[in-house]
């Protein structure tokens, strides 16, 4: 089948490239400001607790080459960070953004593995849903669905680390010790798993999912469909199926980013979130400024990924 | 008359009220031939079954417990068979005083079953178009790709290309002016009426046996109904399809149809050629069909300026059926002569003249009780 036309996506892509652009902005504005206010500064983590205001502070200050005034900082972060450059963190003075892409590959790993461990399990259960009413099976999987999704993360995770990693010892903990290491490729499907249930996610995708298909199962262009012999799924997969999967991972990623810092902490996660939770204590700005970019990078894609494939399918879009 | 090419006997399809707990009985015995060829028109109210019949016929109806009993006989070139053989084996019926006051059915099985007996006859066999043309097209496809899968489907023509060829001089054939462009269309750049065509277009482009029309215009303007019963009238002398053809409106009947029949509360009250049945001086007629034809406007009526003639009463409630005839509340011309069997004894559906069937009392041709 054909999209409307090919012009129109490759416009919505432009615009909200555009928009993307202006949000960062924004984004890295607003957490500036916040850092700005906040109590305390870096420099007391790295003079461990001796006073800002001493000689040794104010040598420190000009040796990092830090501007005295707000603007001035913002000014000189921003023109950096134009250049590709994010600056160095305080704490370990290390180069943010290959620190970034290095951690940000294992926050990656985990969100995206969970997403899909998600939808695994929430697509067959919201589509049987849909197309065959309530039966036994499915209400049991939706039942089971939900209560997991209404547990809490982070308790679910220790309960997860204490059954099968200590009582039960089925894989090793990655910084443990050397006996069982034979399994280690185990333990990158923990974290996993436990996002994948418990981040809340899941019952919102069989909700959003079973809902919007059963809602277009009942159109009137469905009953054309079966009335001419053709395949039901060809019809009602667009509106019933692409568009509210798109929708609702593109709303969720968020509250997955939001899971992934809690679960990073729970299971020694070398991640983003685990970095960003380090960086705050530090009051490491660099590292925060440049997580809060990528996370708010990453969030837009989200919505820059579901507006693309709203407008390709859905020909009313395009014409707007 | 020939051997019919679609034979429903008897056919009952009932609903489930769950507010009411009661079986809503929207088919209710109805037994209508198709023969080859011609326009049969099904006209009644709302509510009197009419495209409950037509969906049952297609295998469409979803609710349940849905089609309970009767025989679907197909006879075309093609597909010789009962589209409810078997149905029997998933239904159970609980009958007090001939009366069926609870169904169990098992659903799931008789989807099954009915999608083999379908197979080959949905879309190829029987097609069929509906109201509200616009929604009835799929809005993320075009109008043209829609034709395309309906070509490939069901006719020996299954080259994109060829098939692409096919579906414009089909939509040629439907007088939807620079079909070229309107290929590449999606239903909602489009008019009700460009859709409705296009909807035709669909449905004979599989070359079906029998269209089954569920109230074409309704949804149109004004303007654009007459237009669609032009091109329906003109289609039905260039191809010659058989018919099956539901409206509320009787003017839409009177320009289609070679026969009538008239539904009343899940059942045939009346059914015979159109001429006759519509005749302005026809004395043998039902009740119903006479009330019917009272409340269609006519030019002289506006010109005298005089009230629309409503049917008094409300339009039959399918839960509580009454025992004796179905129009018997509503009915202005019951005498003391047949009151009792009025009010308590359905009547049958008996002869007054060849081909000519009336269920009613008044008159006695119509047989024994």
């Amino acid at each position: 089948m054909k999209f409307a036309a090919v012009r129109p996506v490759s416009r919505v892509l432009a615009r909200e490239l555009a928009v993307t652009a202006l949000l960062l902005l924004g984004v890295s504005a607003v957490v500036f400001a916040i850092l700005y206010l906040a109590p305390g500064d870096p420099l007391n983590v790295l003079l461990e607790g001796q006073s800002p205001r001493s000689e040794l502070a104010l040598g420190m200050r000009e040796a990092l080459g830090v501007p005295r005034t707000w603007y001035g900082q913002y000014a000189a972060w921003f023109g950096k960070m134009l250049q590709g450059n994010f600056g160095n963190s305080i704490r370990t003075g290390l180069p943010v953004l290959p620190e970034l892409a290095r951690v940000g590959v294992n926050t990656l790993y985990l969100t995206l593995g969970s997403l899909a461990l998600t939808l695994l399990i929430a697509v067959p259960i919201a589509v049987h849903t849909a197309a065959h009413g309530d039966t036994a099976g499915n209400t049991a999987a939706t039942i089971g669905a939900y209560i997991l999704s209404a547990v809490p993360v982070f308790w679910f995770g220790y309960i997860v680390v204490y059954v099968f990693i200590h009582k039960f010892g089925m894989f090793p903990l990655i910084s443990g010790t050397a006996t069982k290491q034979a399994q280690a490729w185990l333990y990158f499907l923990v974290p996993i798993f436990v996002l994948g249930t418990a981040s809340g996610t899941l019952s919102e995708v069989i909700r959003h999912l079973r809902e919007e298909l059963s809602r277009v199962l009942a159109e009137d262009y469905i009953r054309t469909a079966r009335a001419k012999g053709a395949p039901v799924w060809r019809h009602a997969f667009k509106e019933g199926f692409l568009i509210p999967v798109t929708e609702i991972v593109s709303a969720k990623i968020p509250f997955l980013l939001g899971g992934a810092v809690i679960v990073e902490q729970v299971f020694n996660w070398p991640g983003m979130g685990r970095m960003a939770w380090q960086a705050a204590q530090d009051r490491d700005y660099p590292v925060i400024m440049g997580i809060a970019l990528v996370a708010a990078a990453f969030v837009r894609f989200g919505n820059l990924l579901q507006r693309v494939v709203f407008t390709a399918v859905n020909p009313r879009a395009s014409k707007e | 008359m020939d051997a019919p090419l679609l034979a429903i006997e008897n056919l009952r399809t009932y609903f489930y009220s769950r507010a009411r707990r009661a079986l809503i009985r929207s088919v209710d015995g109805v037994s209508l031939h198709v023969a080859p060829g011609e326009t049969l028109g099904i006209v009644g109210e709302s509510g009197s079954g009419k495209s409950v019949t037509a969906l049952s016929a297609a295998g469409l109806v979803s609710a349940a417990p849905g089609v309970i009993g009767g025989r679907i006989e197909l006879r075309s070139r093609q597909a010789r068979r009962n589209l409810l053989d078997g149905l029997e084996r998933y239904v159970r019926v609980k009958e007090r005083d001939g009366r069926i006051m609870a169904v169990e059915k098992d659903d799931r099985g008789w989807r099954r079953r009915a999608e083999t007996l379908m197979k080959g006859v949905r879309g190829k066999e029987i097609a069929m178009i509906f109201q509200n043309p616009r929604s009835a097209l799929n809005p993320y496809s075009t109008i043209g790709a829609q034709l395309v899968e309906t070509i490939r489907l069901h006719t020996s023509v299954k080259g994109e290309g060829e098939a692409r060829e096919r579906a414009i001089q089909w939509l040629e054939r439907v007088r939807i002016d620079s079909p070229r462009l309107r290929f590449d269309n999606f239903p909602f750049g489009m008019s009700g009426g460009m859709c409705q065509r296009a909807m035709i277009a669909m449905a004979l482009s599989a070359e079906p046996s029998l269209l089954i029309a569920d109230e074409p215009t309704t949804g149109l303007d004004a303007t654009i109904q007459s237009r669609i019963v032009d091109l329906l009238a003109q289609l039905k002398i260039e191809t010659g399809i058989t018919t099956l053809l539901i409206s509320h409106d009787i003017s839409v009947i009177q320009r289609l149809a070679d026969r009538i029949a008239v539904m009343y509360g899940g059942t045939v009250v009346e059914t015979g050629r159109a001429a006759e049945v519509l005749a302005p001086q026809a004395q043998l007629r039902h009740p119903y069909t006479a009330a019917l034809l009272a409340s269609v406007p006519s030019a002289e009526a506006i010109r005298r300026k005089s009230y629309l003639q409503a049917i008094e009463g409300e339009v039959l409630d399918t839960i509580d059926v009454p025992r004796g005839c179905r129009f018997y509340g509503r009915c202005n011309r019951v005498t003391e002569a047949i009151r009792e069997n009025c009010a308590s004894l359905e009547p049958p559906l008996g002869e007054v003249a060849p081909g000519h069937k009336v269920r009613c009392w008044l008159y006695p041709a119509s047989g024994k009780a």
